[in-house]
């Protein structure tokens, strides 16, 4: 598969390969986050699709049960919602990956009763520790234990440990994959822009696991030998929000940087860990997931993360770093802070850049940061 | 004799500078215009006849600020931050520091011994510490923005505005004069609450002598004076041109500095 392609169904909601998984009558759900095991769904036949709020044109709806005040993301995904356009989903599971998301829980139900078709039938709000502790895993363990019986009541399901190992399996050799496009953008010169690379993993959060592993195995064999990217650019790490955003991508990368890592949670680095496939497998999946330090909705681990992006830094070699987040996101927000602080004092220069999510209408007050920040590096 | 051009076209204003033998010949200021290009094409022509020189009389031009990208005479662009620290270098010598308030953006600063810059933050949140800010609130109280400043000075009573927020601000400013206050005391509070934004940047960049401003708002003695309370540091008055200038000085230098085979930043 091309990158064009990637692009196209990184670029909607809907895709050819969900459309063909819709025609034989299977079920899709949505969900918010990173902390959610795909493969209890997958183990079930069902399509684990994270959901997404682009190609809103307006947040009308979303403004009706969000306040002014507010991440801008969980009131696109109900924007989308409330125009019908997740009429495909058979399900949704909602996680507190931060407050503005747990709220899209109960604005999401409310919508529900004003507009219909908005949410489906299936509905579930999936709790996530903050902390990891002996206690916080057992509880994590009873949350997916929760999470599988109300799958498999609803949806008329028996989970199977068979099936369950055999998909943690497929998820496995998917993050080998993803790993090893982490390490093509990161070689001497990159042949992969970071925007091409984000649509190759945002394909993958809307396509069954099997059919993009295998569109992945064909682009990593394709892609090697392809033009250069790097040649004389910056080399720029992007931390923060959440971010789908190609444009954005786009718009830092310009003429003269390449993104050649990231942090975000939609990016790779749900791919890094992978589940022990000796163990039982709900309480692998529960360590596995829960103990991904690099959201700082995560309690006590700012220094793991910090230590993660000063080695990334390095290893990748990387000339800036560049920290943003959607306005009022008060977790990043304020993580951004002390990475600026602390980054800058061990030698790498930062630019803190606060957006919105959704179409990018400031792009001459963004574009205007980037280019003093990409003066700064040529010094 | 070289002659080059500085042209920042701004989202409020755009300003044109001529320079020759380091000294600034001419130079204009216009209300800007709807498409970038015709702001660009009118301040320099404005320059120009101003100088009584022709267009190809100036040996390179370099554009700045928002519409930079839209102006089709200039060799090259640089980004608004890298121009003002280069004027303000050239404005005031001995600034390290320099706060720059354009009409949507606040920055700061800190620049070297060359006035390239070193670092910088903007503020992020909306048009609050923003010339726009001083903009719709002159406008609410009915006066030219010039007046903003000279008025407050004379502020017995300075109103506290709860939010900074422009609109927000700009409901509590229309409250305040529907219920009879000076209009000295709410002037007053609204160079406090833009000072007040301004200060946060300041702060964080960990400001260091001498501390310049460049920008329209730097001639808002009321903005400044307030910023100088907040942030206990002197800020040094540019007396040698207009500090609304300094983006286009900093920008017509880099032009003399390419004319010379330097790589400009």
């Amino acid at each position: 598969m091309k990158t064009t392609e990637f692009i196209e169904i990184a670029a909607d909601l809907d895709n050819p390969y969900l459309q063909k998984w819709k025609a034989e009558g299977k079920k899709v759900v949505g969900y918010t986050c990173s902390y959610l095991p795909d493969e209890i769904l997958h183990a079930v036949d069902l399509l684990p699709y994270r959901l997404r709020g682009i190609n809103t044109t307006s947040t009308m709806i979303g403004d009706t049960y969000f306040g002014p005040f507010i991440c801008s993301f969980p009131k696109c995904v109900l924007q989308l919602a409330g125009e019908g356009q997740y009429s495909f989903l058979d399900g949704a599971v909602i996680t507190p990956g931060c407050d503005s998301m747990r709220r899209l829980d109960e604005c999401w139900r409310k919508t529900g009763e004003d507009y219909p078709n908005s949410a489906p039938d299936f509905f579930h709000y999936f709790g996530v520790p903050h902390k990891i502790v002996d206690y916080s895993l057992d509880w994590f363990v009873d949350e997916i234990r929760d999470l599988i019986n109300a799958v498999e009541k609803h949806f008329k399901v028996k989970l199977e440990e068979d099936r369950l190992r055999a998909s943690i399996t497929l998820y496995n050799n998917s993050r080998k994959l993803t790993a090893k496009l982490d390490q093509l953008r990161i070689q001497e010169n990159t042949i992969l822009s970071g925007s091409d690379a984000l649509a190759v993993i945002l394909a993958g959060t809307a396509l069954p696991r099997e059919t993009y592993n295998m569109l992945l195995e064909d682009f990593l064999n394709d892609v090697e030998g392809s033009k250069k990217e790097s040649n004389g650019k910056k080399k720029i790490m992007l931390l923060g929000s959440v971010d789908d955003s190609i444009e954005l991508m786009q718009t830092i990368e310009g003429e003269r940087a390449v993104i050649v890592a990231d942090n975000l949670c939609f990016g790779p680095r749900q791919n890094v860990n992978f589940v022990d496939e000796s163990e039982d497998p709900i309480p692998a999946l529960a360590k596995r997931y829960l103990q991904q330090s690099d959201c700082p909705r995560m309690f006590g681990l700012y220094k793991e993360r910090l230590e993660t992006v000063k080695n990334r830094v390095t290893e990748a070699k990387i000339d800036g770093v560049i920290l943003q987040n959607i306005r009022f996101c008060d977790l990043h927000g304020s993580e951004n802070g002390l990475l600026e602080r602390d980054l800058e004092a061990a030698g790498i220069p930062c630019l803190k850049l606060e957006r919105e999510y959704g179409p990018m209408v400031e792009t001459g007050r963004i574009k205007m940061r980037l280019d003093a920040f990409m003066e700064r590096l040529d010094k | 004799m070289i002659i080059t051009g500085g042209c920042d076209v701004g989202s409020l204003t755009s300003k044109g500078v001529l320079i020759r033998d380091n000294r600034v010949i001419g130079s204009e200021i216009i209300k800007s215009k709807v498409k970038p290009q015709n702001s660009a094409d009118a301040v320099m022509s404005a320059v120009l006849e101003k100088c009584g020189l022709g267009r190809d009389d100036v040996h390179y031009w370099i554009g700045t600020g928002y519409g930079r990208d839209k102006i089709d005479f200039v060799g090259e662009t640089l980004s608004e931050i890298a121009c003002h620290g280069k004027g303000a270098k050239w404005l005031m010598p001995k600034a390290r520091t320099v706060i720059d308030i354009g009409g949507q953006d606040a920055k700061t600063f800190k620049i070297d011994e060359n006035g390239k810059v070193e670092r910088f933050i903007t503020n992020d949140k909306c048009a609050s510490g923003t010339g726009r800010f001083l903009e719709v609130m002159a406008r609410v109280l009915g006066l030219e923005m010039e007046e903003m400043g000279r008025l407050s000075a004379q502020a017995e009573f300075p109103i506290t505005f709860a939010a900074s927020c422009t609109v927000w601000a700009q409901a509590d400013a229309i409250k305040y004069l529907n219920s009879g206050y000076n209009i000295e005391d709410i002037a007053a509070g609204i160079n406090n609450a833009m000072a007040n934004r301004v200060a946060v940047l300041v702060s964080t960049i960990k400001a260091e002598k001498e501390i310049c401003m460049t920008g329209g708002v730097a001639k808002n003695a009321g903005v400044v004076n307030a910023l100088e309370k907040l942030i206990g540091q002197k800020i040094r008055r540019i007396r040698r041109q207009d500090p609304q200038l300094a983006g286009a000085i900093g920008a017509a230098l880099y032009a003399g500095e390419k004319l010379k085979q330097e790589k400009p930043i």
